[in-house]
């Protein structure tokens, strides 16, 4: 059974943007949707709740399109905690749990019945915030004040609840409460919750499936064993990490990357070609097609310069750095370099070709600290 | 402020607001050119009184101490609301432009169509009604957000000011019966401007009553209201509305009466907190006390003068707002 479905969502806004979105999301599992700041992540809360609509597609929760809910019946099926918590006006615990009855009552009603003043006082127990209830809310401490925001949410009874980093900004102890108590909540109320997440750790372990995306798009979904790899790592965030699970907990270590500070020697090898004006970016397209040096072991890194002010002739200097010389002659006979040089000519806008090889000493600190510092 | 302080203050307020409003009221029908204690009062009320006391109790101080509440409960409401909706302590009807739209509109009528001058409420009410639609629809763009609201009042402030100002130096000769209403005051006003007034006022009062839960919401955030069912941009609308028929109503019969609006609801904040279910109709009482009370100093203290009670509301009100503005920046 799916809670919320949606197909196809496009949304074009600024910097942020959702591109092709469909995603269903189970009901009454815990999901997590995770990936790099600006990839769409809060948006897509957003979209959910019609915060913000989508210039495409469409948003079904619990199979009934999300244009035909009233303001009221979508408070009443999906309530969210926002990101933010500023600027909340001074209040009890207690006061602001009693907002969470406002889509359960008439325009103009604010007096609480018998029955919203049970549902405000299961709220706060359930959430562990009981015990604060006459205290005002901005004297609670990062963590209690989010409790208090989530039994807020709790408050509105709805079946799916949205939560946009519920846990950022909190100390690991405190992030640690929060989710267990969310745990607790699916489990015993059978919630559907749906979070950004940035803890990878935190969402592997709490969520029963993950949804990554990057730059507006989905870029994989499944169960945190299925879809946490070195590969989800490279892919979704650019980094180099090893996941191992240990007893279904997510171990991930980010693995060093090399930086030229390791080393105290380097090899540099540069490739100068002179050109006929206005080809130079010929050449450059044909080293990002060839080049594949990045996958390299002992490769440190490359510098690409292109010579603007000759009339003549252009210049291209493709340099690159190497740990030893044989981390050089083991990319020449790579397959990759062999299928780039194997069959083709030299182009004709090459004038000249020089290769130059260089061992380099690493000098640093070469200069005095300025005297005073 | 603790929570407990914030209740019993809040039960204070409930009991000392009404009693300062009726001593107040006494005040004001007790002191002018002519002192009548208390008895004499009542004896007025009883129909046991010396005619000439009779006369000025009934004919003079008690219409324009009920004008004088009705003003201030109306003013302070306006400001009360508009600053809740507006997420915005400057909003308040005589900064946004509100207040000078229905002043504009009241002068036109005054001096190029003197003749319609019983149609001075309608004219009044439209004229902020206008500026307030105005106002709203310059700073419509996929919602009105709080802060272009406010900017855009106070440039159409700044433009009515303007206007206002070319009217009385176009029409010069007829500028002498507009410069005390213009600066606010409750002189000569009797039964008959009450009568025209308190329809307007009364069920503007009344209607506010229906604002304090969208209001009330309308604190959180206007992304929390949504999540939490409420049609935000519906309600700020109409709220806005309402506190254009508010000050509206207070601007025709008393011109242009500052800082009741901005001072009252401030003050009532720091004392009882944010909730509208006790700010608002503290408010009304405070405002409606505070523009019976200045009324009656500016009459009665500067005798045989008598000040426009804008003035001495300007007087008061603007050191008071400096001293609150200093206090919450050190809270």
């Amino acid at each position: 059974m799916t809670a919320i479905q949606t197909e196809q969502l496009e949304l074009e806004m600024g910097h942020f943007r959702l591109d092709n979105i469909s995603a269903s999301i189970p009901k009454g599992k815990i999901t997590g949707i995770v990936g790099p700041n600006g990839s769409g992540k809060s948006t897509l809360l957003k979209v959910m709740t019609r915060l913000l609509d989508a210039d495409k597609g469409e948003v079904q929760i619990e199979q009934r399109p999300l244009k035909d809910y009233s303001t009221k019946e979508l408070a009443r099926s999906v309530s969210m905690l926002p990101q933010s918590k500023s600027g909340l006006p001074e209040l009890t615990v207690r006061e602001l749990v009693a907002y969470g009855r406002s889509p359960h009552k008439r325009l103009f009603e604010s007096r609480m019945k018998q029955e919203d003043e049970a549902i405000i006082d299961w709220a706060l127990e359930i959430t562990g915030t009981k015990r604060h209830e006459n205290r005002m809310f901005h004297t609670l401490s990062g963590g209690e004040q989010q409790k208090a925001r989530i039994a807020m949410a709790l408050a509105q009874k709805t079946d799916i609840l949205l939560l946009d980093e519920p846990t950022t900004y909190l100390d690991i102890a405190h992030q640690l409460d929060v989710m267990e108590m969310l745990q607790k909540i699916n489990q015993e109320y059978n919630l559907t919750i749906l979070m950004v997440l940035h803890d990878l750790q935190q969402a592997a372990h709490y969520c029963d499936y993950l949804i990554a995306m990057k730059r507006g798009k989905i870029v994989t979904t499944g169960t945190p064993e299925d879809i946490l790899s070195r590969e989800f790592f490279q892919h979704v965030y650019d980094i180099e990490a090893k996941v191992k699970f240990e007893d279904g907990y997510p171990v991930i270590i980010p693995s060093k990357t090399r930086r030229l500070g390791a080393c105290d020697k380097m090899v540099i090898v540069t490739n100068t070609s002179k050109i006929k004006p206005g080809n130079a970016h010929l050449l450059i397209e044909r080293f990002d097609r060839v080049g594949k040096v990045e996958e390299m072991e002992g490769f440190l890194g490359l510098e690409v310069l292109l010579t603007e002010n000759t009339k003549e002739f252009e210049e291209v200097t493709v340099s690159t750095r190497w740990e030893s010389k044989a981390a050089f002659q083991a990319w020449t006979r790579s397959p990759a370099f062999k299928e780039a040089h194997s069959h083709r000519g030299i182009p004709d806008y090459i004038l000249d070709n020089k290769i130059s090889f260089y061992e380099v000493k690493i000098v640093r600190n070469p200069l005095p600290a300025a005297s005073g510092e | 402020m603790k929570p407990d302080a914030r209740r019993k203050r809040r039960n204070w307020a409930w009991v000392l607001a009404p009693l300062l409003v009726i001593a107040v009221s006494l005040y004001g029908l007790a002191y002018g050119s002519v002192s009548i204690s208390l008895n004499e009062i009542w004896q007025v009320f009883a129909g046991s009184s010396l005619p000439a006391h009779d006369r000025i109790i009934m004919d003079l101080r008690l219409p324009r101490v009920l004008i004088g509440l009705l003003v201030g409960a109306c003013l302070a409401s306006s400001g009360a609301l508009l600053q809740g909706v507006m997420k915005n302590p400057l909003a308040d009807p005589g900064i946004i432009g509100v207040s000078a739209g229905g002043g504009l509109a009241a002068i036109i009528t005054m001096i190029v169509l003197p003749q319609f001058g019983y149609l001075l409420p309608v004219t009044a009410f439209a004229g902020s009604l206008c500026t307030a639609m105005l106002i709203y629809s310059l700073a419509w763009d996929k919602g009105a957000s709080p802060l272009k609201i406010i900017l855009a009042g106070v440039a159409i402030n700044a433009l009515l000011g303007a206007a206002t100002n070319g009217f009385m130096v176009l029409f010069s000769d007829r500028v002498q019966s507009v410069l005390p209403w213009l600066s606010g005051g409750l002189s000569g006003k009797s039964w008959y401007e009450l009568g025209f007034m308190s329809p307007y006022a009364i069920a503007g009062l009344l209607l506010s009553f229906l604002a304090i839960k969208p209001a009330n919401v309308l604190l959180l955030g206007d992304e929390s209201a949504k999540l939490l069912g409420q049609k935000v941009e519906v309600q700020r609308f109409f709220i806005i509305l309402l506190s254009a028929l508010l000050a509206g109503a207070a601007v025709s019969v008393a011109g242009l009466i500052g800082f009741v609006g901005l001072v009252v609801p401030h003050a009532v904040r720091l004392i009882i907190g944010e909730d509208y279910r006790y700010l608002l109709p503290l408010s009304m009482l405070t405002g409606a006390a505070l523009v019976v009370f200045a009324d009656t100093v500016a009459r009665s203290w500067f005798d045989p003068i008598e000040l426009p009670v804008g003035i001495l509301l300007a007087a008061l009100g603007a050191p008071f707002f400096l001293y609150l503005l200093k206090k919450r920046r050190m809270m």
